[in-house]
């Protein structure tokens, strides 16, 4: 028996690993091993105010603390019967548009590149590419500043609350964001560059399903009360249970989704596959000279398309700011209409879709269920993995090569196993 | 100085995180404009969320995030207790046992089924959340949720020469008042400021929200008197027992339990 066991699983968010048991030349066991501890954070919002729940849900995962947050919001401001001022709108897409360039390029430039250029860390590959270690650090920085601008912190700012903001940003401080978006965007080029030349093996390829947020109008974004099924179907968000039927695995603190009893995937490269015919300008450019069918089965094409989205992002910025100009005052909070009801919110993740779905009873939370990027790739995860793996045994690769593999393939995927042990309510399916 | 002599002086350091959302660390990984200089200041032996090539040797200087959640966690941190000068607890979750150890019902046991039923984990013994000072001995408790990086390397740069570091010792309240910002308590708008250690530069006061305890509790904060003042101000036993307790872990469960009732 040859056993394989990485952990933990570097330069990823959270505690992970990977095992791999080879018999001869059957390949018996490929696990994605979620260690992290258990936090049982669903059971530690019931009987918080909406308020009080932001504060807590968002605190499940610090890389995508303004993506839990905005869930969490819409899901809450759809029990409580609020909508948000136009203003309060801009806003959260801002600092959501921020948080995807601090999450993308974090992953892309240090987090999943080493691995290609063959470096331990970004760090380490300092000697020899400075200039784009540079760059991906100019472009995680700027996120940064987007999420620290909206949410009054890098990490789990409490400015976007129930009802909107409790305070607008400064004009020049706008106007500043504005700029430096436009000239970030040789950056963000460069990442597209640089992570297209990558040599992307193809052995372990195979057809799959893609889901993401359908933002609606025909537009690429990156939230919306529908969600867009690569085979065609689009299903409202308040339908999640029929997409996402969760099961248990012993390997796992995190459960497993399943879509009609089969693995999918979301991410960048599913919203890439599914609404990237509606991008726009230089981003439907790079997207229309990159994209090709591989990206259809193969999930190590998500680093190219978390580049392209870092394209798409410092797009958004300029028009989105001047949508917060539309509005010069400063709109006060939104009260509830009323203190019971039910709501789901869902929002595209850096890693994928992720659902916060709410029942409020005497303007306290009565029961959450939250459903994570990372628990709905699992699958796919582990069969993708698995594919290459049984690929490499016929090759007699050694085990080098097979980690190695293993690694890209998980990393690809960005996971992030904070966010993932946080699943209630087990599905009998 | 030649490269070698420099080699020599540099201190071995490892940086691990238990049970939490990794913010601490992060944290560090965003300090884009001190990150190569942090890498440089010492031998960084482990950062897995940075870098792959880790080894898990003798430190100088242990850097904990995360609390400890369950048996193989507890196992670890005393093995790097071990083989560590000094141990340095980061954040909430390190500090307080975080979000994690909210003072709630039902039992930990209880919630657990709710959310895994009757499933095993095979790979893990979950327990429930406890600060790193339950299990190890901390020589330093770096707090907030998640830290602040002006605040962390202050404390590593006083660490690594060999000084005592020396944090806030007074509530967020005084931060809030170099702000400017009015007080909310006056305003009859539930704050934990009074209770809470400075450090963020009262943020969320700053954007006209109460602060909400983040920092985790403040050293010999007058628990008892600001309980008494959240009565006055109308709020109940329940609202209290709530807020006060949802960011302070461990830190003034014992107090509120007194206070409040179990």
């Amino acid at each position: 028996m040859r056993e394989l066991l990485i952990e933990p699983l570097a330069r990823v968010e959270g505690e992970g690993g990977i095992t791999v048991r080879i018999e001869g030349n059957t390949v018996k066991q490929v696990d994605f091993n979620i260690l992290e501890g258990t936090r049982l954070v669903e059971t530690l919002v019931v009987g918080k105010t909406p308020e009080e729940d932001v504060s807590i849900a968002c605190r499940i995962c610090a890389i995508c603390t303004l993506s839990h947050r905005y869930a969490a919001l819409r899901g809450l401001e759809k029990a409580l019967g609020i909508q948000i001022p136009a203003k309060a709108h801009a806003m959260r897409s801002l600092m959501h548009t921020g948080e995807f360039l601090e999450s993308n390029s974090l992953h892309v430039f240090l987090l999943a590149l080493p691995d290609f250029l063959g470096y331990p860390s970004a760090v380490a590959m300092l000697d020899k590419h400075a200039d784009d270690v540079v760059k991906g650090l100019a472009l995680k920085k700027f996120g940064n500043k987007l999420m620290r601008l909206t949410s009054g912190r890098m990490i789990h700012g409490e400015n976007p609350t129930i009802g909107g903001f409790g305070k607008y940003p400064d004009k020049q401080d706008l106007l500043d964001i504005q700029q430096e978006a436009k000239d970030l965007m040789t950056a963000a080029e460069r990442a597209v560059q640089l992570v297209a030349g990558l040599d992307i093996p193809s052995y372990f390829e195979k057809e799959t399903v893609f889901m993401c947020c359908d933002p609606g109008n025909s537009e690429f974004g990156i939230a919306g009360d529908r969600i867009a099924i690569s085979d065609g179907k689009t299903v409202p968000v308040e339908e999640y249970r029929t997409l996402t039927n969760e099961v248990f695995s012993p390997h796992s603190a995190a459960k497993h989704c399943l879509y009609q009893g089969k693995p999918y995937t979301v991410g960048a490269i599913a919203r890439m596959n599914n609404l990237g015919e509606r991008l726009k300008g230089k981003s439907l450019r790079l997207f229309e000279k990159h994209w090709n069918k591989r990206w259809l089965k193969n999930p190590v094409y998500n680093n190219l398309a978390q580049a392209i989205e870092l394209v798409w992002a410092l797009e958004q910025v300029p028009a989105i700011v001047d949508s917060i100009f539309d509005h010069p005052e400063d709109p006060a909070l939104v009260k509830p209409a009323k203190t019971e009801g039910e709501g789901v919110g869902a929002v595209e993740a850096p890693r994928g879709t992720l659902y916060h779905h709410y029942k409020i009873k005497d303007g306290l939370v009565a029961e959450a269920n939250l459903i994570i990027p990372t628990g709905q790739s699992l699958e796919d995860i582990e069969k993708y993995m698995r594919i290459a793996v049984e690929e490499l045994v016929k090759q007699n690769a050694d085990d080098g090569t097979i980690r190695m593999q293993c690694e890209i393939i998980a990393r690809a995927y960005d996971p992030c196993i904070s966010c993932s042990t946080h699943m209630v309510n087990i599905e009998r399916v | 100085m030649d490269s070698k002599t420099t080699e020599k002086k540099k201190q071995n350091v490892g940086l691990y995180g238990f049970t939490g959302c990794n913010g601490d660390q992060l944290v560090i990984v965003h300090s884009e404009d001190q990150l190569l200089d942090f890498f440089g200041s010492a031998n960084i032996k482990s950062f897995s969320l940075a870098k792959s090539d880790n080894d898990e040797t003798e430190l100088d200087i242990a850097v904990i995030e995360g609390s400890i959640s369950n048996e193989e966690q507890a196992e670890h941190v005393k093995h790097i207790r071990k083989r560590s000068k000094l141990l340095v607890a980061i954040g909430n979750c390190a500090c307080f046992g975080g979000i994690q150890a909210m003072d709630v019902k039902p039992s930990w046991e209880t919630r657990f089924k709710r959310v895994y039923a009757e499933n095993k984990l095979e790979l893990r013994k979950p327990t429930p959340s406890k600060p790193v000072g339950e299990i190890v001995k901390v020589d330093f408790c770096v707090p907030g949720c998640p830290i602040d990086a002006d605040q962390f390397f202050f404390v590593f740069g006083q660490l690594l020469l060999g000084n005592q570091p020396v944090l806030p010792d007074y509530p967020v309240c005084a931060e809030c008042r170099w702000r400017e910002n009015e007080c909310l308590l006056l305003k009859g708008i539930f704050c934990v400021g009074p209770l809470t250690a400075a450090g963020c530069g009262a943020v969320c006061p700053y954007h006209n929200l109460p602060c909400l305890g983040c920092w985790g509790p403040v050293a010999e904060g007058n628990v008892d008197s600001h309980v008494q003042l959240l009565k006055e101000k109308g709020f109940t036993v329940e609202a209290i027992r709530r807020r006060l307790g949802m960011h302070t872990g461990t830190g003034i469960s014992e107090s509120l339990k007194k206070l409040l009732g179990a």
